[in-house]
């Protein structure tokens, strides 16, 4: 398509498109008019000049920097497996550095407090907290066992103890705490009939049956307003209603 | 072109044999120039100097032919010329009257100029008197040695746009080369 009204290229044979697309392909078997055509092509083919080569120093130099690192760790995935290697440590640290806090602040459940005093010393207090429960575990009658008769007096709840308030680590819960093994349960200072929704045992026998806690206390209910004075403050209401309770 | 050679040559650069991409760079790289001295007169050496920091970044992910090789690499140098060109309009950094004339485009002086010593860089001034769609794509298919389909898929144009803007860059460059006398 001539751009010019006076084109040459009217004067002679029509340049037709299969003539273009042959230039553009490199032949020079065309219409002798695009033979000059042919000429500026071929001469933007041409072998490169020396001044057309001089980068290729650069060109290396930043192919050697980027080429040179991955290759001293050239098997693939390693990065990536070291990259992850590394995440993981570091997660690891934070938990186990949060879980020892935890552990010297004396705040985590008895049984991994426990774990915790033995592995890395940390306190641990068995009189001071709640005994977990001892599942599957019918505990032994600790050493205190036999101390004293059960008193049938009532034992005010705990600090904050609502003893008619199921789910706060009362007996009466229905949760079903069996003895806990450690030896506090009828030592005679346990305050076995608590107040309403305790069972009453001070014993510390347990049931070797596993018997679970009734949440309905079954045994003598202890009288919610205490009128004995509690045996110790620390004492804490016997979970089970004790064996020998007559 | 390096067409038998290419696939191996490739794989040995993207495992760090500096050999072989030697062999790449000295294969593209004045084709890259020349397309560069039109669409970037005046700074050809530096964006191929950034395409090729570009290249070198992506080229273990790199797969493909020599097509695409190509493909890849003008797309490149395309894109570092468009930022240059954007960069130049919002930071000028010289007045028009202190570019060298050389630089200029001019159809009729490059014509003459490609008519007395049809050099490469005479033939260079003579595209780039073209308009510049034209031009581009008659160097990509000349000098990059690209298909119609990549040169639609760089420019993001069709081929059918494409095929057009060669055939009216060809029948310009004749008429070029015939209003001022040649006969061959």
């Amino acid at each position: 398509m001539p751009n010019s009204p006076h084109s040459p290229l009217q004067d002679g044979p029509a340049v037709t498109d299969a003539d273009l697309e042959a230039l553009l392909a490199g032949n020079r078997d065309v219409a002798p008019r695009l033979w000059p055509v042919a000429d500026v092509l071929a001469a933007l083919s041409t072998a490169p000049s020396r001044g057309e080569l001089t980068g290729e120093a650069r060109a290396l130099a930043e192919f050697r920097r980027r080429t040179s690192v991955p290759r001293r760790h050239a098997r693939p995935g390693t990065a990536g497996l070291r990259t992850k290697a590394a995440a993981g440590a570091a997660a690891a640290v934070v938990v186990l550095g949060g879980a020892a806090t935890a552990a010297f602040a004396d705040v985590l459940p008895a049984p991994i407090q426990r774990f915790a005093h033995d592995a890395i010393g940390a306190p641990y207090e068995p009189s001071a907290r709640p005994p977990g429960p001892a599942r599957g575990k019918t505990a032994a009658p600790g050493p205190f066992a036999s101390h004293g008769p059960p008193q049938a007096s009532a034992k005010p709840p705990g600090k904050g103890g609502n003893p008619n308030r199921p789910g706060q680590e009362e007996p009466g819960t229905g949760q079903g705490q069996q003895g806990n093994g450690q030896g506090q349960q009828g030592n005679g200072q346990g305050q076995p009939g608590v107040g309403p929704g305790q069972p009453g045992n001070g014993q510390g026998i347990p049931r070797g049956t596993g018997q679970y806690g009734d949440p309905r206390p079954q045994g003598r209910q202890g009288n919610p307003h205490p009128q004995a004075t509690p045996a110790a403050s620390h004492a804490r209401p016997a979970r089970h209603r004790p064996a020998v309770d007559t | 072109m390096i067409t038998e050679e290419f696939a191996s040559l490739l794989a040995a650069a993207q495992c760090g044999n500096e050999a072989a991409f030697s062999r790449l760079w000295r294969d593209a790289n004045p084709a890259l120039l020349r397309y560069l001295r039109v669409i970037a007169p005046g700074a050809e050496e530096d964006v191929a100097a950034e395409t090729w920091v570009q290249v070198v970044r992506g080229l273990r992910s790199f797969r493909g032919d020599e097509q695409a090789w190509r493909a890849w690499l003008f797309t490149t140098a395309r894109r570092r010329a468009i930022d240059l060109a954007r960069h130049r309009s919002r930071r000028p950094e010289a007045p028009l009257d202190d570019i060298a004339v050389a630089q200029m485009p001019s159809t009729e002086d490059s014509a003459e100029a490609a008519l007395e010593h049809l050099s490469t860089v005479a033939a260079i001034a003579l595209v780039s008197g073209l308009p510049r769609l034209q031009a581009e794509v008659i160097l990509l298919r000349v000098v990059a040695g690209l298909d119609t389909d990549s040169v639609a898929r760089l420019l993001r144009k069709s081929p059918g746009a494409v095929r057009v803007a060669a055939h009216r860059g060809l029948r310009r460059l004749a008429q070029l080369t015939a209003d001022a006398g040649v006969t061959l």
